[in-house]
């Protein structure tokens, strides 16, 4: 018996006005002339909601770049979905903002890049911090869950202290300290992102002392981030085990990164109904469960706890999406992971950026 | 209590909710369904709240204080120990402000 997907990612546009060197979008966008239309959007939250699909999380690109996002979240609100705004702020004036609060929008996730608005700009390829600031005040003005986002790399750490206090004044009652995750764009720019251990370490701390003094009040995630951790994560929960991602053409994948693995055909929602994509289509059942493990995996009593790690990762890492995720310290292709991070230790030139580029 | 139960303690030690606390769910976090079952929705997930726990919740509605909220439910219980509901409330509810999912 497959369990229901509990949430359902809408990629609703590739277009961003920034230009991020982590941007978990695929290397090859979606352009905006094949974005699924705003009736077929709704159709596919209706159908999520059928599959018995609890949340809506609606990202990008950047979702506010849609002229039709109000119309998206009050199609979501209408058929019980819980609904979360993944945005970085681009395009949402304050009476945009306070209609989708009326449209129904339950939760506002916004990424900052840094405290500091140089750094920030430099990340991001586009100046946008001082606004960010400026709406984050105004989000917290209406009723709705408020998570702020730190992407965090080598080129930030240092300064996390700061930049934990710096988010501590825009008041969420959620942050998420994210390290950036070595897919895409990020993965072009490993060797300048990849944290060094004693910035691991030293984050860690201040991430503990942070979750104790603001306890109550704000809530603080920050996991080990995979390169450093001695196990993988189950990603996205398990493949096809809790949530989809439709692409903004409508492509249904498994996660984010899922499309750089060879051959695989994702069906696509102007297809095929939402369910028989979920329960039936290949790809959702190339590697779910554990039927598709090798060793070690296989005989592995974690395996059902990180369910073989992340297929994406193998393929990037060991150029093989059905081996154990190499990050695992029992991966035969774990001296790989092992290189990349002593390359981040090794002071090399300066740092040059590879940045998202921008859509035609 | 079975919902509280199977709510995490963490190390995070946050203020209990005094006699006067008002407690309510946490912006952005409101009652749901799952099937026939009655979940909280919250950011990055849902908890399946069943028996005494949707009881406690149901009362949280920003205006009953802690003191009549205990008062409800040990005079629903056959007249529990106020002393024993008092604790079970607690402590429900502040494993819920730590996943911010309640206010007081």
């Amino acid at each position: 018996m497959i369990p229901n997907p509990l949430a359902l990612i809408a990629e609703v546009t590739h277009r961003c006005p920034l230009h991020c060197v982590y941007c978990s979008n695929p290397r090859q966008l979606v352009a905006a002339k094949a974005e699924l239309a705003t009736a077929e959007w709704v159709r596919v939250f209706q159908e999520a909601s059928h599959l018995g699909v609890l949340h809506l999380h609606l990202t990008g690109g950047e979702p506010a770049a849609r002229v039709d996002l109000q119309d998206l979240i009050a199609a979501g609100h209408r058929t019980g979905l819980y609904t979360n705004l993944i945005t970085s702020g681009a395009g949402l004036s304050d009476a945009r903002l306070a209609a989708l609060v009326e449209a129904g929008l339950d939760h506002i996730q916004l990424s900052f890049q840094d405290s500091r608005e140089g750094p920030a700009r430099w990340i991001a390829g586009a100046k946008a911090h001082t606004y960010k600031a400026v709406l984050a005040r105004k989000i917290r003005q209406f009723p709705i869950a408020f998570t702020v986002n730190l992407v965090v790399h080598r080129q930030n750490l240092d300064h996390i202290e700061e930049m934990i206090e710096f988010i501590e004044q825009l008041q969420p009652e959620r942050v998420e300290i994210a390290h950036a995750q070595y897919y895409g764009w990020a993965l072009i720019n490993r060797d300048a992102l990849l944290p060094t251990p004693q910035q691991l370490q030293k984050c860690m701390r201040a991430v503990e002392a942070s979750q104790q003094r603001l306890a109550g009040k704000v809530r603080i995630d920050c996991v080990v981030p995979d390169y450093y951790a001695r196990y993988p994560k189950a990603c996205m929960g398990g493949w096809g085990r809790h949530l989809m991602l439709i692409d903004p053409c409508g492509q249904a994948l498994p996660c984010h990164a899922a499309g750089v693995i060879p051959g695989m055909r994702f069906a696509n929602v102007r297809e095929h109904p939402l369910e028989w994509i979920w329960r039936e289509s290949p790809v959702f059942q190339r590697f779910r469960g554990e039927h598709w493990m090798p060793e070690p995996c296989k005989s592995c009593e974690r395996r059902t706890e990180d369910l073989g790690g992340c297929r994406c990762q193998a393929f990037l890492i060991a150029g093989d999406a059905s081996v154990t995720d190499p990050v695992c310290s029992l991966s035969p292709d774990h001296h790989l992971i092992e290189i990349a991070r002593s390359a981040a230790q090794s002071e090399a030139a300066p740092v040059s950026l590879s940045y998202r580029t921008s859509m035609g | 209590m079975a919902s509280a139960g199977s709510l995490s303690n963490g190390a995070l030690a946050v203020p209990r909710p005094s006699e006067t606390s008002q407690p309510r769910l946490a912006c952005g976090c409101r009652w749901g369904t799952q099937g026939e079952q009655q979940v909280i929705l919250f950011p990055e997930g849902m908890i399946r709240v069943q028996d005494t726990g949707r009881r406690i919740l149901e009362l949280c509605d920003g205006h009953r204080t802690v003191r009549k909220i205990v008062a409800t439910l040990s005079e629903r219980y056959n007249k529990a120990d106020p002393a024993i509901v008092r604790e079970d409330v607690s402590s429900f509810l502040e494993a819920l402000q730590r996943k911010r999912i309640v206010d007081y």
